[in-house]
C-alpha cells in the first residue's frame, strides 16, 4: 500500500467523522433526553441529564402498549421483507436477464408504483383491504409493506443481476439444471450483497411506516411501533421524557439487531465477492 | 440461452400480483379522478382538463412547488449520490473500522421521521439550538438566527437536513464496489495503475448500473418526500419550502380537494417516469456488463 | 438446512396469517341481542381526557354492557384522528360515534352524518346552553351533541407583573401594550407566542383583538368566514406583527405550543393565552417549579373580550336504526350532567350545561369560568370556525409577517385566497 500524504488522511478523517457525528448525534440525543425532565428538555435541549431516573420509561410503558406493538412490528417487518425479497428478486431476475415482449413495459409499470403519492394510495387500499376482509390484520400490513418496497428492491436487485456474469448460469443449464434450480442455487447466492441491501431497506421501510398502519388497523392487537410515539404528545399536553424513552425503546433494539445481522450480511458479501 | 415462456411468466407472477393488488386500482383512480372536480361534501363531476389548465396557468403556488421539487431532485441526485459514493469508496478500501462506520451511517434510517423532525427543530432553534450556540461560542457574540423560518436560510436548512439519509446510498454503492471481481482490480494494479486511477477507470465504470440505481432512488425519493418538510417548516415561510408532494398532501388532507390533488399525483408520476427514463439512458441501465 | 429454513419460514407465514385473522374476527363475533358500536378515540396516552374516558367507559359498560358493546379504537394524536376520519369518510365508512375534540368535521362531512334533530328531547337539550347547540347545528339541523364549552382568556405571572410595576391586567389594548413596554423595561419578555401547527397561542391573541368591536365580535362568531380583508382583522394582524417583533421570545417564530408553554412555565414570559385545561400543568413539577400555580392570575382580554362559545361535540354516523339507537344511548351517557361534571373535575374543561360547579375544581379553573360569564363580548375560536386550510395558511404566513416580509394587508389577502379555495 502506498502511503498517502497526511493532509488527505486528516481530510478523510474529518469527512468521515462529520458523518459519524450527524448519524449518531440524533440517537445519542434521544437517549440523553429520555433521562431529562420535560423542563430540562425544553429549556436546555443539549445539556446532559442530571440523573439516570427511569421514570420516563416507566411512564411510557404504562401509557402505551409498547410490547404488543413491538411483537407486531417484528412479525410484520420480517415477513414483509421475506415476501418482498422472494417475489421481487424473481421478477428482477427475468427482467434483467431475458429479453421478451413486454419487458420494458412491465419494468416501466412497476417503477411507476414508486411514484404514486402515499396520500392517493390510502383510500383505495383501505377499500381493497376491507373488501378482501383483510382490514385490521397483520397480513394486510405485510402485503402493503412488501409492495411499498417493491420498486426500490426491483431497482437494486436488477442492477446486481446485471452485474453477474452469465457464464455460470449457462454452465448450470448445460449440466441439466432447470430454470428454478439455476436461479435459487446459482444466481441467488451470487446476488447476496444486493439482496441483503434491498432486504435492509425493505425492513427499515416496514419498521418505520406510520400512515398505513394507522389507517388499515383498528385494534391494539395488530398495530405497530410507530403508532406508539403519538401517545405522548397531544395538542395541549406533552410528556417529552416519556416520548424519548419510548423512542429509545423503539430504536435501540433495532440498531442492535441491525449490527448483529450486519455480520451475517458482511460474510455473504465477501462470499459473493470471491465467487464473482 | 433459450428459456421457456412459462418460466418467465411464473417468475413475474408473484411480483405482478402484488402490484395488481396494491397499486393497480389506486393508479387508475389517480389518473381517472384527475379529470374530475372531486371535493368533500359529495361534489363529483367531470371537468376534462380543467384541473391541469388551472394548475399550469393560474396556480402560482403550483409553479413554486414544481420549481422547488425540481431543484431538490437535482441536488439530491448530484450532491447526495456524490457524497455517498465518495464515502462508499473510502470504506471499500477496508479502513480500520469500516464495518462499524457502515452500520453507523445507516442509523438515521432507523430513527422515525417524527423524531428527526423534533431533533432538527432543536438543532436549528434560534433560542437554544446547537448550531447557534456553536457559532456564539466561536465568535463570542450572541447569535440568534432562526434557520428554518427566515427567508434567506429556510430552503438550504431543509436541504441540509436530508444529508442524514446518505447512509442508504452508501450501502447500495458499497455493496456494488465489493462485488467487483478482485482479479480485475489486480490486473489493473499489475499494469501499474494508481489507486486513484483504479477508482476512476475500473471501479466506477464497473458499478455503473448500481450508480444509476442510486440516482434513481435518490431522485424519486425527492418526488415523494414531504414528511420532514411538513414536520419542520410546513412548506413555509410563505411557500419557500413547499414542494409538490407536500402541496398534494395539503390539497388532499386540508383542502379536501381530491381531484386537484390527484392531478398533482399524475404530474408527479409523469415527472417520475421522465426522470427514471433519463437516468436509465444516462447510465445505460438496460445493458448488462457481460 | 435450506429445507428446514423454508419450512420454518412457511410456518411463520401461516402463523402470521392466522394471528392476523384473529384480530379481524372480532367484529363478526357479536351476536344475539348485543348491539355493537364502534368509537375511535384520541383520549388515550397523555391526553388529559384519557382518565375521564376510561372512567366513563367502564361506568357505561357496567350499566349497559349486556346490551351494547362499544368497540374502542385508540388513535393517539388529534391530527391523526382527523386524518383517519377523512379516509373513512371518503370510503363511506365513518364509525358510529366521533369526537374530534374541537375540529369541525360537520361542514365537510355532514352528508354522511346523522341529522340528530328528531332524536332530541327537552331533557337532552337542557344539558347544553344555546351557544353550544348553535355551533353544532347547520340550517336548524343538529349534527353534533355538545358536552363542553370553549372558555379561554389569558394567564399572567403575578410575580413578573409586580416586578414591572403592574398591579392588574389591562382593560384596553393600549394599556396592554404599555404594560408590555413596562415588562420589557424590567427585562422581562412579555408574551409567549408560536407559529407552528395553527399558531394556537398567537392566533388566540389575534382573535381577541379582532373581537373587541361589534363588527369584530360578529366576525369571530361567523362560521367559515371567507373575507379577511376587514379593518378589524388588518389592525389586529398589524398588532400581531408588532408583538412578534418586539414583545416575544426568539423561538416564537417557528415554535409550537410546547415552546410557548415552556417559556411561560420557566417564567421567561409573563403572559400566555390559553384555556383552563392548562391549569393542571401549573401543578406538574416536571414542568414548573414548586409553587408556580400560586403566582398565576387569570384575565379577560382587553375590552372585556373572552372566548366563550360552544364546541363541536359528538357526531354520529351510524348506518341503521339499531346501531343508531345504541350509539345515541352511548353518547347520551357521555354527555350527561354527571359526565360533564366529572370532566370539569378531571380535566378542567368547561361543561356545556350552565350552572354546573364543583368544589373539587382548582380555583384558577373557576376563575376562568367566571371571567367567561362576566365578559361583555363573547367570541368563538378560529380553530372551530375557520377552514382547515386557512388555519394551515396562518402557520406558514406568520413567519413572513413577523419578519416584515409581508404587510398585515397581504396577510389578510393570503388567508382570503386560501378560504376561496374551498
Amino acid at each position: 500500500m502506498r502511503k498517502k500524504p497526511s493532509f488527505w488522511r486528516v481530510l478523510r478523517f474529518l469527512f468521515l467523522g462529520f458523518f459519524v457525528l450527524i448519524s449518531i448525534g440524533p440517537l445519542v440525543w434521544i437517549v440523553m433526553s429520555s433521562f431529562k425532565s420535560n423542563r430540562e428538555i425544553l429549556s436546555s435541549a443539549f445539556s446532559l441529564p442530571t440523573s439516570l431516573d427511569p421514570i420516563g420509561y416507566i411512564t411510557a410503558l404504562e401509557m402505551a402498549p409498547i410490547f404488543t406493538f413491538y411483537k407486531n412490528s417484528v412479525i410484520i417487518s420480517a415477513l414483509s421483507t421475506l415476501l418482498n425479497v422472494v417475489a421481487v428478486s424473481m421478477a428482477a431476475y427475468v427482467l434483467a436477464r431475458h429479453k421478451f415482449k413486454g419487458n420494458t413495459f412491465i419494468l416501466l409499470m412497476l417503477s411507476m408504483s414508486m411514484l404514486i403519492p402515499t396520500a392517493s394510495l390510502l383510500m383505495p387500499i383501505y377499500k381493497i383491504m376491507t373488501t378482501l376482509g383483510l382490514f385490521n390484520t397483520r397480513l394486510c400490513l405485510i402485503l402493503v409493506y412488501a409492495a411499498l418496497g417493491l420498486p426500490t428492491s426491483l431497482f437494486i436487485f436488477r442492477s446486481y443481476f446485471q452485474g453477474i456474469p452469465k457464464e455460470l448460469e449457462e454452465a448450470a443449464y448445460i449440466d441439466g439444471a432447470g430454470f428454478f434450480r439455476t436461479f435459487f442455487t446459482i444466481v441467488f447466492p451470487l446476488a447476496k450483497p444486493g439482496l441483503a441491501t434491498g432486504a435492509i431497506l425493505q425492513f427499515l421501510t416496514s419498521w418505520n411506516e406510520f400512515m398505513f398502519a394507522l389507517i388499515l388497523t383498528s385494534s391494539t392487537e395488530v398495530r405497530t411501533l410507530p403508532l406508539a410515539l403519538n401517545y405522548f404528545t397531544s395538542q395541549f399536553s406533552f410528556n417529552f421524557t416519556a416520548m424519548f424513552a419510548a423512542l429509545t425503546m423503539v430504536i435501540l433494539p433495532s440498531v442492535v439487531v441491525y449490527v448483529l445481522l450486519q455480520e451475517q450480511i458482511t460474510s455473504s458479501m465477501v462470499d459473493g465477492a470471491i465467487k464473482g | 440461452m433459450q428459456v421457456k415462456k412459462w418460466n418467465i411468466a411464473l417468475f413475474l407472477l408473484p411480483c405482478l400480483l402484488l402490484f395488481a393488488l396494491i397499486y393497480l386500482i389506486p393508479l387508475l383512480m389517480v389518473i381517472g379522478s384527475s379529470f374530475f372536480e372531486w371535493k368533500a361534501g359529495g361534489v363529483f363531476r367531470f371537468v376534462g382538463l380543467d384541473n391541469y389548465i388551472n394548475a399550469f396557468l393560474h396556480d402560482s403556488r403550483m409553479m413554486t412547488a414544481l420549481r422547488n421539487t425540481a431543484i431538490w431532485v437535482v441536488l439530491q441526485s448530484v450532491v447526495h449520490v456524490g457524497i455517498g459514493t465518495i464515502i462508499a469508496f473510502m470504506l471499500a478500501r477496508k479502513l480500520r473500522g469500516w464495518k462499524i462506520l457502515r452500520t453507523i451511517y445507516m442509523i438515521p434510517n432507523v430513527v422515525s421521521t417524527a423524531a428527526l423532525g423534533v431533533i432538527f427543530l432543536n438543532v436549528f432553534s434560534p433560542k437554544y439550538g446547537l448550531i447557534n450556540s456553536m457559532i456564539s461560542q466561536v465568535t463570542g457574540l450572541t447569535f440568534q438566527k432562526n434557520w428554518f423560518f427566515e427567508e434567506g436560510s429556510a430552503f438550504l436548512t431543509v436541504t441540509w437536513s436530508w444529508l442524514l439519509y446518505t447512509g442508504m446510498i452508501i450501502i447500495v454503492v458499497l455493496a456494488g464496489v465489493l462485488a467487483i471481481p478482485e482479479d480485475m482490480i489486480e490486473a489493473a494494479r499489475i499494469d501499474g495503475a494508481t489507486e486513484m486511477a483504479i477508482n476512476f477507470k475500473v471501479r466506477l465504470p464497473m458499478i455503473r448500473t448500481v450508480l444509476g440505481t442510486s440516482v434513481i432512488l435518490a431522485a424519486t425519493s425527492m418526488l415523494r418526500e414531504f414528511e420532514l418538510i411538513y414536520l419542520t417548516t410546513n412548506g413555509g415561510p410563505g411557500d419557500l419550502t413547499l414542494n409538490l408532494p407536500l402541496y398534494l398532501y395539503k390539497t388532499s388532507m386540508t383542502d379536501n380537494n381530491y381531484g386537484y390533488a390527484n392531478m398533482m399525483g399524475v404530474v408527479l408520476i409523469v415527472a417520475g417516469i421522465v426522470v427514471v427514463q433519463a437516468i436509465n439512458k444516462l447510465f445505460r441501465m438496460g445493458d448488462s456488463d457481460y | 438446512m435450506k429445507k428446514l429454513l423454508a419450512v420454518a419460514l412457511a410456518g411463520m407465514m401461516m402463523l402470521g396469517v392466522l394471528a392476523g385473522c384473529g384480530g379481524g374476527q372480532e367484529k363478526a363475533a357479536s351476536g344475539g341481542s348485543v348491539v355493537e358500536i364502534n368509537f375511535p378515540t384520541h383520549w388515550v396516552g397523555i391526553s388529559v381526557t384519557a382518565p375521564w374516558f376510561q372512567e366513563r367507559l367502564s361506568a357505561f359498560n357496567e350499566q349497559y354492557g349486556d346490551k351494547i358493546k362499544v368497540t374502542v379504537e385508540e388513535i393517539a394524536g388529534d391530527q391523526n384522528y382527523v386524518d383517519k376520519m377523512k379516509v373513512l369518510y371518503s370510503s363511506k365508512s365513518l364509525p358510529d360515534a366521533i369526537s374530534t375534540g374541537g375540529y369541525n368535521l360537520i361542514d365537510s362531512m355532514k352528508d354522511q352524518l346523522v341529522d340528530l334533530t328528531d332524536y332530541m328531547d327537552d331533557e337532552w337539550r337542557s344539558r347544553a346552553s344555546d351557544i353550544c347547540w348553535d355551533v353544532n347545528s347547520r340550517d336548524g339541523k343538529i349534527y353534533g351533541i355538545p358536552y363542553t364549552r370553549q372558555v379561554i382568556g389569558y394567564f399572567y405571572n403575578k410575580d413578573l407583573f409586580t416586578k414591572a410595576g403592574i398591579d392588574k391586567p389591562a382593560e384596553t389594548w393600549d394599556e396592554f401594550f404599555s404594560q408590555c413596554d413596562k415588562l420589557l423595561a424590567a427585562g422581562i419578555t412579555p408574551l409567549s407566542m408560536d407559529t407552528a401547527d395553527s399558531g394556537w397561542v398567537t392566533s388566540l391573541m389575534l382573535g381577541a383583538m379582532i373581537g373587541q368591536t361589534e363588527a369584530g365580535e360578529a366576525f369571530m362568531n361567523t362560521n367559515l368566514p371567507t373575507d379577511y380583508n376587514t379593518p378589524e382583522f388588518i389592525e389586529a394582524a398589524g398588532n400581531i406583527q408588532k408583538m412578534f417583533q418586539k414583545y416575544t421570545t426568539p423561538d416564537a417564530v417557528g415554535g409550537a405550543y410546547e415552546n410557548a408553554a415552556s417559556n411561560f412555565f420557566m417564567e421567561e414570559t409573563a403572559i400566555i393565552a390559553n384555556g383552563p385545561w392548562m391549569v393542571s400543568d401549573f401543578y406538574d413539577t416536571s414542568l414548573v417549579e414548586d409553587g408556580f400555580a400560586d403566582k398565576i392570575g387569570t384575565a379577560m382580554y382587553p375590552g372585556g373580550v373572552m372566548y366563550n362559545s360552544g364546541k363541536i361535540g359528538f357526531n354520529i354516523a351510524s348506518k341503521d336504526e339499531k346501531t343508531l339507537e345504541a350509539t345515541l344511548t352511548f353518547v347520551k351517557f357521555l354527555t350527561s350532567e354527571e359526565s360533564q361534571l366529572k370532566m370539569l373535575e378531571m380535566t378542567g374543561d368547561t361543561p356545556a350545561a350552565e350552572g354546573l360547579a364543583s368544589d373539587a375544581v382548582k380555583p384558577l379553573v373557576n376563575e376562568v369560568m367566571a371571567n367567561g360569564d362576566a365578559a361583555s363580548r363573547c367570541i368563538n375560536d378560529f380553530q372551530s370556525l375557520w377552514y382547515a386550510n386557512v388555519i394551515d395558511e396562518i402557520s406558514v404566513q406568520y413567519p413572513l409577517l413577523a419578519r416584515g416580509q409581508i404587510t398585515p394587508e397581504q396577510f389578510a389577502q393570503a388567508l382570503t385566497d386560501a378560504a376561496a379555495k374551498n
